[in-house]
């Protein structure tokens, strides 16, 4: 590799945004002595490689996306993003422009910055995304909403007239939809890449000037690649490399004029290939050499690079029985690919953040790298198996071009990279003497100068490199401690985790509202700590513990970001539970805790090859490789608020200071007053006016109850712990053990009066042994929605008593069989008359009086199961 | 439509803004209309009308019923007021309806379609649009005459335009009127030749901007330049103007080839015919029109630009059945080139060059083998042979054609060997069968000519099955050359001379 550093001179520096210059836009192109050169911002630089000066700086309205030049006619080509294509000539240049007119903003240029005119646009088009010119016509491709077209112009000169004649126009139907709306979305990440190719009696015999990226195929590849007709034809040859991969060509020739016979893309384009990855680059290239003199340069076999480094090579070859074939060969070079360049001798340069590479299609190794890298060719003249790319230890190129024929024979490149330095790079025709060894001091100057150079671009490179590693350390820590807090929260099913999250409700006051608050309290006790990358979801699902989620209704989702969780640390999260605008909170729901860990966040940039090309090329990268969404989420609690916990007592007039929420119960006289006064006529009124008060009932044995409490409650009496357990969770506990009740009145959310009363009663016949202790658990309220809230609640505590119990294997006190099955039937009898009505309101399907009375009878029986009840042992 | 929906459906509207809401309602349907979103707008037409008309999913009903509110005189002035928005709408979708059932090919609707968009508001293009459209139907249905009063109607206007040109072209054709027909076609070229004014831009919801764009099925799609010229020129060429024709494939071959000037013209696109049948069409029209020299030179244009796609002629035959795409044959039209070019020898007189591109034709021909015709119609002319009975005619042909070229210079085994083997090739082809039979007689090998005589008599006698294969026209153009002058005489005059010994 000692052999390969080529000799680089650095021409000029221009201005660069913060993380160097994204790839894709920036364009460099060389004209004579001059050099034309964008940046992918407003300005187009004219830069004199003799004088080595800026001798003009042109602005456009719009970033600067692509650049063409017709040599023979000085005319530069801009393609400005979401206005249209520029044309401008170098010649009459706006050179005569005063110095006045420099702008002050950037002082950088040394030359005058000559606005560029807005009439000097010839194609307004804001979706254009590509073009090219050749043999006098302008080829543009524009992004439809739902695929790309390709218009055919006729090549316009200076100063003509608007609009453009329109020759002809195809719809690249088989692509995928580019992404992004018409609207004004963001700069696309990949602009497609056009390119032309033509036949080889084509330009020459019309001794019309082909465009500045035309290559002349020989006649067997064109043939081969685009058919008889193209060949008969002799027509220029379009070749569109798309962002999703698609590459596919037009017959310029049969793309149809006539406004009313639009032409028809099945005929018209033909895929060529899919890279599967976005196209940087598309040319041509000679890998043989010709026969007669050298000076021709008709093209053997078509290149075609994508990002990620997949290459494809077709050439012409024959097959046994002498039918020409095309061989079609793809190749694996190191991406993510930036830019790329077809040299002269068989030579592809592709630049990486890395560094840039060179490959050899002729032999395919680079032409240096010695025999013993030496790969087998793939038959006569065919294209090689393999290909070594050959570092030539330049990195971050951002745009690329191959000098024509530079002064001193050997290769010329012209390169731009993302620090803003426009280079020249000169490759020495013969490996053995890469450094002319004749001592006079001019050279002795000449090679401190290249030295010094290259130490430039090398410590470039360095620290661009040593900013990649730190940032796969960063990642690789990140990673380390996602996989410790995982680890340590998976593996403990049992016993207290190192990391617990609880929830607990109360009521707010929030814009004049009152709010039922969940508060959720992240608490680490040692173990490992959270680190950057670690959000806490809290999700809030409508209704209790939904076993599937397909039946749960919406859910909301909050996200809060836990930045840095050591041990002993604790976060808190507060978020309303409702009401809502419309006043109504549907209890029960269902709060959700867990951590989760993007990877894009933990890995960061670590996966993009080099920190020093800003977020475009950092961005390139990621989808690529890691699934948007990927992560690793921790389920942490699971808590059921219900309608025990949404209760009010305005009655308590609890202490300002026993109450656990920021604000107590909102205890404000006004707003007891006008309640009271609304609620009459509030919006319950027919059952506030002809129903009774509805009731339900739970008795629950005394000894099942003890159980479940273990050694709490021990003092008091049964009715009065009963009431407390039940409002445990409730913010109001503590002025219920204050007072010892037994009964209590309170508030639902939707702000009807619910009384829950605890009895201590004996049951007589159901255990052979005597008369069993038991609670009753009444619940009285006029609202019927109010009373089946409450009760569902109290149910669902009883069940996960029953359950504990079940699970710790206590038996059931002996009961008298008898009791059982009247039971049985009874609730049996009233199963088949909700069953009854159900099929007669299913009938009816409408209001009536039979409805009405149906109605009735529900509730009536709905009362029956709740009053007097289940009995719970 | 959710937002139309939700609009038109709350309870109190106010009466103020109806006025614009059915104007917005208007564009929103022009804007459906033109992009085909036909189910959208019935639903929006049968919302604004209210529930009267709710069963009718008739798109033109449910536009005649719309009655947009009338403009009130405090309403702000706009350019085009509901009512002439509804007007364009309706016209707009009675001739895109008409049109989509003249292609499914229901034509009495489209008749009906067609009237209604007719006696709507038209600008002018547009009743010649439909006016050829409703040319292109009476056409179908078998009324030529009222056809013709349509097309002479829309060729009235001051601008000459090319559909109902290539319409006329069609229907003269049907008519049997081939000077007609073939007017109609030059005035066709001469009004593609003008280049169409920059289009007009349009300020108002017209007509025009709601139509769909023409596909090749539509009869208001007239092709491009090149694709007439190339129907002009093959229409000549079959009905035997054989001048004409030469003419009109010359001039199309300049336009497709003639690269000077930097205008792209268009080639004949698919469905028409690939670019080397043109060019053999051309050279058969040459033969036919007596410029055989110039044959020559078309077919050597054609062999020297595509040489390098050839296989290498003097490649060992080996059966490498690697893939359909790597098998050794040449497409047939190479080998119809050297049909062609023999018979412009033929016709130049010299038996001996003839004879040779005949050989080498027919060393191509028997190498090659039909191919299945996975690959689609587009590439024709890329893959190999498109029918069997094509690569079966083209061989008959060759072989008649060295066979003639052998007995006029005296070889008549040679000439029997030939005429044999294309008897053999394609027994269908009875030109084989004659040329045999006269061979036999100058040969004097009475019996088998007898044999030969009697099959072929009883042949004549059962209905002449004909031949429903489409050949390419070139190829219909040499089989016809090779044609024996006539048959029935021939007979005739072997069943007499036959008689004759045994009457003795």
């Amino acid at each position: 590799m000692a052999g390969l550093a080529p000799r680089v001179d650095y021409l000029a520096g221009f201005s660069f945004p913060v993380g160097g210059l994204a790839a894709g836009k920036p364009r460099v192109l060389r004209l004579g002595a001059e050099i034309l050169l964008s940046t992918g911002r407003e300005l187009v630089y004219v830069f004199d490689s003799g004088g080595r000066q800026l001798t003009a700086v042109y602005r456009f309205p719009g970033q600067v996306w692509h650049l063409e030049v017709l040599a023979l006619r000085r005319m530069l080509f801009v393609l400005c993003a979401w206005s249209g294509v520029y044309c401008l000539s170098l010649d009459q240049a706006g050179r005569s422009v005063s110095q006045s007119e420099r702008d002050e903003e950037d002082s950088e240029p040394p030359a005058p910055v000559i606005p560029v005119d807005p009439d000097a646009c010839v194609l307004p088009d804001a979706t254009l995304r590509a073009f090219t010119v050749l043999d006098g016509a302008l080829v543009t491709l524009a992004q439809g909403t739902a695929q790309w077209k390709l218009q055919l112009f006729e090549c316009p000169g200076p100063g003509q007239a608007r609009p453009l004649g329109k020759t002809g126009e195809v719809e690249l139907s088989a692509s995928t939809p580019p992404a992004g709306g018409p609207g004004k979305p963001e700069a696309p990440r990949f602009l497609p890449v056009l390119c032309c190719v033509s036949p080889p009696g084509c330009g020459a015999s019309h001794g019309l000037q082909r465009g500045p990226r035309g290559f002349v195929l020989e006649g067997a590849l064109f043939g081969l690649l685009f058919g008889m007709d193209a060949t008969l034809l002799e027509s220029p040859v379009v070749l569109c490399g798309l962002p999703d991969g698609q590459l596919c060509c037009v017959i310029l020739k049969t793309l149809v004029t006539c406004s009313s016979a639009p032409g028809d893309p099945k005929a018209l384009v033909r895929t060529l290939h899919h890279l599967e990855e976005p196209v940087i680059f598309i040319g041509a290239l000679r890998t043989e050499p010709l026969p007669e003199d050298g000076e021709d340069t008709r093209c053997d076999c078509l290149v075609a690079l994508g990002h990620r480094g997949r290459t494809l090579a077709v050439k012409a070859s024959r097959d046994g029985a002498g039918s020409p074939v095309p061989e079609l060969r793809e190749y694996c070079l190191p991406g993510p690919v930036l830019c790329a360049a077809c040299g002269r001798g068989g030579r592809v340069y592709h630049s990486t953040p890395t560094s840039l590479c060179l490959v050899d299609l002729a032999r395919g190794s680079a032409p240096w790298l010695g025999e013993e890298a030496d790969v087998p060719a793939a038959g006569l003249g065919g294209l090689p198996s393999l290909l070594c790319p050959a570092n030539l230890s330049i990195c971050s190129v951002v745009t690329l071009t191959v000098s024509p024929r530079p002064p001193g024979g050997g290769t010329e490149l012209l390169a731009l990279s993302a620090r803003g330095r426009l280079l020249t790079c000169h490759l020495e025709q013969s490996p053995e003497a890469p450094w002319p060894s004749r001592g006079t001091t001019m050279d002795t100057g000449r090679k401190i100068k290249d030295l010094l150079c290259s130490i430039s671009t090398i410590s470039e490179r360095a620290s661009s490199l040593r900013r990649a590693v730190e940032q796969r350390d960063q990642a690789l820590t990140r990673l380390n401690e996602a996989l410790n807090v995982s680890c340590a929260l998976l593996s403990r099913r049992e016993g207290p985790r190192p990391i617990s999250c609880t929830t607990t409700t109360a009521w707010g006051r929030r814009e004049l509202r009152d709010v039922l608050t969940a508060t959720c309290l992240l608490e680490s006790s040692g173990g490992p700590r959270l680190g950057r990358g670690w959000v806490l979801c809290v999700q809030v699902l409508p209704g209790a513990r939904a076993p599937d989620p397909e039946a749960a209704g919406p859910a909301m989702t909050y996200t809060v970001p836990v930045d840095q969780l050591g041990p002993g640390g604790r976060r808190e999260v507060t978020l309303a539970l409702g009401p809502g605008e419309d006043g109504v909170l549907d209890l029960p729901v269902t709060v959700c805790c867990a951590l989760f860990c993007s990877l894009q966040e933990a890995l960061g940039g670590a996966l993009a090859p080099s920190g020093s090309f800003g977020d475009a090329s950092r961005d390139e990268d990621r989808p690529d490789t890691l699934p948007g969404p990927g992560g690793i989420c921790l389920p942490l609690s699971e808590h059921t608020v219900d309608l025990l916990q949404g209760l009010r007592f305005p009655g308590l007039a609890v202490p300002p200071a026993q109450a656990s929420g920021p604000s107590g119960p909102a205890p404000d006289p006004v707003d007891t007053f006008l309640e009271a006064c609304c609620r009459p006529a509030g919006p319950e009124p027919p059952r506030a006016t002809y129903l009774p008060p509805s009731m339900a009932a739970i008795t629950v044995s005394a000894e099942l109850l003890r159980a479940a409490w273990g050694g709490r409650f021990s003092g008091t009496s049964l009715s009065c712990a009963t009431l407390q357990w039940l409002l445990a969770e409730n913010a109001s506990v503590d002025a219920v053990r204050a007072r010892a009740l037994s009964s209590i009145e309170g508030v639902a959310p939707d702000g009807t009066d619910v009384r829950l009363t605890v009895h201590e009663v004996a049951v007589a016949d159901v255990c052979p042994t005597g008369p069993l202790q038991a609670a009753e658990i009444q619940v009285q309220s006029c609202s019927l929605a109010s009373v089946c809230g409450v009760h569902g609640a109290v149910l669902r505590r009883m069940q996960r008593v029953v359950e504990e119990q079940a699970a710790r294997g206590s038996s059931p006190p002996d009961l008298r069989m008898q009791h059982l099955h009247q039971t049985q039937a009874s609730h049996e009898a009233l199963l088949r008359e909700v069953r009854m009505l159900r099929d007669q309101l299913c009938e009816e399907d409408g209001a009536g009086s039979r409805a009405a009375t149906a109605t009735e009878r529900l509730l009536r029986v709905y009362r029956q199961l709740r009053s007097p009840g289940l009995l719970l042992l | 439509m959710e937002l139309w929906n939700s609009v038109l459906h709350v309870s109190s509207l106010p009466p103020e803004l109806l006025p614009a809401l059915h104007h917005l309602a208007g564009l929103q349907a022009a804007l459906w209309l033109s992009t085909d979103r036909l189910g959208d707008l019935t639903l929006l037409l049968q919302t604004l009308n209210g529930s009267q008309s709710e069963a009718s999913g008739d798109l033109l009903l449910l536009l005649k019923t719309w009655n947009p509110p009338a403009k009130a005189s405090d309403d702000p002035l706009t350019l085009q007021d509901a009512q002439r928005l509804r007007d364009v709408l309706l016209t707009a979708s009675a001739f895109r309806q008409g049109l989509q059932e003249l292609t499914t090919g229901s034509l009495p609707r489209a008749l009906s379609s067609l009237y209604e968009a007719a006696s709507g508001l038209c600008p002018r293009p547009v009743l010649v649009q439909v006016y050829t459209a409703l040319g292109t139907c009476l056409r179908k249905m078998g009324s030529p005459q009222r056809a013709l009063l349509y097309l002479v109607a829309a060729l009235k206007g001051e601008s000459i335009c090319g559909p109902p040109l290539l319409e006329a072209s069609r229907l003269y054709r049907q008519l049997g009127n081939t000077a007609a027909e073939l007017e109609s076609l030059e005035l066709l070229v001469e009004a593609l030749n003008v280049i169409p004014s920059s289009e007009v831009p349009h300020f108002l919801i017209e007509v025009e901007l709601l139509l769909p764009r023409p596909d090749p099925a539509s009869p208001l799609h007239c092709g491009t330049l090149s694709q007439v010229k190339y129907l002009l020129a093959s229409r000549c060429l079959q009905m035997g103007r054989a001048e004409d024709a030469v003419e009109h494939y010359l001039d199309l071959l300049a336009l497709l080839l003639d690269g000077s000037e930097p205008k792209f013209s268009p080639p004949t696109c698919p469905p028409g015919p690939c670019m080397p049948e043109v060019f053999l069409e051309a050279a058969a029209a040459l033969i036919q029109a007596g410029r055989a020299q110039d044959a020559l030179t078309v077919c050597e244009e054609l062999l020297s630009r595509t040489s390098s796609l050839l296989p290498k002629m003097p490649q060992p035959w080996k059966d490498a059945r690697k893939g359909t795409k790597e098998s050794p044959q040449c497409p047939s039209w190479v080998s119809a080139t050297y049909l062609l070019q023999g018979q412009a020898w033929v016709q130049l007189g010299d038996q001996k060059q003839a004879i040779s591109e005949f050989s080498r034709c027919l060393e191509l021909l028997f190498r090659a083998t039909p191919k299945d015709k996975e690959q689609g119609p587009a590439s024709n002319c890329e893959q190999g042979y498109t029918s069997d009975v094509e690569l079966q005619q083209l061989r008959a042909a060759a072989l008649i054609s060295r066979g003639l070229e052998w007995g006029a210079s005296g070889q008549d085994t040679k000439a029997l060997q030939d005429f044999l083997l294309s008897v053999q090739v394609y027994p269908g082809n009875g030109d084989a069968s004659f040329h045999l039979l006269q061979t036999l007689k100058r040969l004097d090998r009475r019996d088998e000519a007898t044999a030969l005589w009697q099959r072929l008599e009883a042949q004549t006698k059962l209905p002449q099955e004909n031949a429903t294969w489409s050949l390419p026209l070139y190829l219909e153009t040499c089989l016809s050359w090779i044609r024996p002058p006539d048959r029935e005489a021939l007979l005739e005059e072997f069943g007499t001379s036959l008689q004759e010994p045994c009457d003795l």
